[in-house]
């Protein structure tokens, strides 16, 4: 199986509903069985370079650990059963440390199931697939589509704005405010031209016989096979095997607004 | 679907499209905010994950506005690579819908300051209450998500509706919006004072 062959739609609602069913759970083992199960799915199925991962992973990381420490200072501390933990010159209640790894781990979870869907994802065939799966109109994923596109025509669009201000003596803003007020002058600008744009690209859809039918055909057509099945599958055994192996270490826990 | 013209389908993901760039440019901001206060970092400046939805609205005023653009900039946003994934079309949805929600209130027919701050404060309800559930908040001290929930209306109202505000009038005021209901009140407005 190669994850890049998936159907994108049923890609994304596989993840949503792992998503969903890691909120209900709230202790530290489900995520971190899951979380080492995506990864190992990301690596053996997803063909994904470990630089290129790693360099998406580490903010997540930081989030993670800005969460673990929050959650141990600011945790509810009303009901604890007075064991404590002791790191160096700081005391934390047991009870607060396992909530914040619960809390933080639940975070990477999050993050790694997002991970697994960017880097193997190609984008026009996600959009494909939201249009010829989820029903998604015409007119708005060609509508899309189209403002995607014009993306690399804004950043062109600015460098000539910002040069354009310069030959008229106007300079690259100092420190903070400066550039503050650099943004300010090129925000309008730049909106406005991208809306005239927009508005012309609108009329030449139209003119070329795009009316947005939801009866239209595709050159490229998304399908669902088989493989599609057995990744939601997969993704539903490794939640199972974590819940069970939570459930039999003792930690397992509902969420039910912990604390 | 129908009663839009391709042109303001158009142009609301356009304004996706851009504020989907602005929405992940924002992202290292609000890690780096998080760094330093904890969870509520993303709060304080959280209004400017909703403007898009007010500016659409404020501009278009037609029924799903506010809905459809900040749907498409969370798609956006992941087509773009964002980190939080597909789960943020999600988010993105809910967050359409508080301001939605208040613009439905009004029938769609009052776009004043106090509606759009209005509207702003409506996503930072829907989505402070989906992240209660989905980022385990519970987990924090009932007056530290109090703190969270205060500074995240404020910012929906000020950030969102205000700022959006500002933003759509500046353009308006360019003439680029000729064939919008805002541009279309605007002109009306300057023949009433002339």
């Amino acid at each position: 199986m190669n994850l890049q062959e998936l159907n994108p739609s049923v890609k994304a609602i596989t993840l949503i509903v792992a998503v969903f069913l890691l909120a209900f759970v709230f202790d530290p083992i489900t995520p971190l069985v899951f979380s080492l199960g995506i990864i190992t799915i990301t690596f053996l199925f997803g063909h994904v370079s470990f630089k290129r991962w790693a360099l998406y992973f580490i903010p997540f990381f930081i989030i993670a650990f800005g969460f673990f420490w929050t959650t141990l200072v600011f945790s509810d501390s009303s009901n604890h059963s007075g064991k404590l933990i002791e790191a160096g010159f700081l005391t934390f209640p047991l009870e607060g440390f396992q909530v914040a790894v619960s809390l933080a781990l639940r975070v990477l979870g999050f993050a790694l199931l997002s991970l697994l869907f960017i880097l193997t994802t190609n984008k026009t065939d996600f959009l494909l697939s939201l249009m010829q799966q989820l029903k998604l109109s015409p007119k708005i994923a060609y509508g899309v589509l189209a403002g995607y596109r014009f993306l690399p025509l804004m950043l062109t669009e600015l460098k000539t704005i910002r040069m354009a201000h310069r030959i008229r003596g106007i300079h690259r803003g100092k420190g903070i405010s400066g550039r503050v007020r650099e943004l300010k002058r090129y925000v309008i600008p730049l909106l406005a031209s991208a809306i005239r744009k927009a508005e012309r690209t609108a009329v030449a859809m139209e003119s070329k016989g795009f009316t947005g039918s939801r009866q239209r055909t595709f050159y490229r057509t998304m399908n669902i096979s088989y493989k599609d099945w057995v990744f939601l599958g997969m993704v539903l055994a490794l939640y199972g095997v974590s819940v069970y192996t939570s459930v039999s270490w003792g930690y397992f826990e509902w969420y039910n607004g912990q604390l | 679907m129908n009663k839009w013209k391709m042109r303001e389908i158009v142009v609301m993901s356009v304004l996706s499209v851009v504020f989907a760039v602005v929405y992940l440019a924002f992202l290292p901001v609000g890690k780096l905010l998080v760094g330093f206060f904890g969870p509520i970092g993303y709060d304080l400046i959280f209004g400017i994950w909703f403007i898009v939805s007010i500016i659409a609205a404020y501009i278009i005023r037609k029924p799903g506005a506010a809905f459809l653009s900040e749907t498409i900039a969370a798609i956006i946003e992941v087509m773009l690579g964002n980190a939080v994934g597909p789960m943020l079309i999600v988010s993105g949805m809910i967050q359409g819908l508080g301001a939605e929600a208040v613009f439905a209130a009004t029938r769609y027919r009052l776009y004043n300051v106090w509606v759009l701050m209005g509207a702003g404060m409506g996503s930072a309800l829907f989505s402070f209450v989906w992240g209660y559930f989905i980022s385990g908040y519970a987990a924090l001290a009932t007056s530290y998500v109090a703190a969270m929930f205060i500074a995240r209306m404020i910012s929906g109202a000020v950030i969102a509706g205000l700022l959006g505000k500002a933003l759509s009038d500046a353009l308006a005021k360019t003439g680029v919006l000729y064939n919008f209901a805002l541009g279309k009140e605007h002109r009306r407005n300057k023949h009433g004072a002339a």
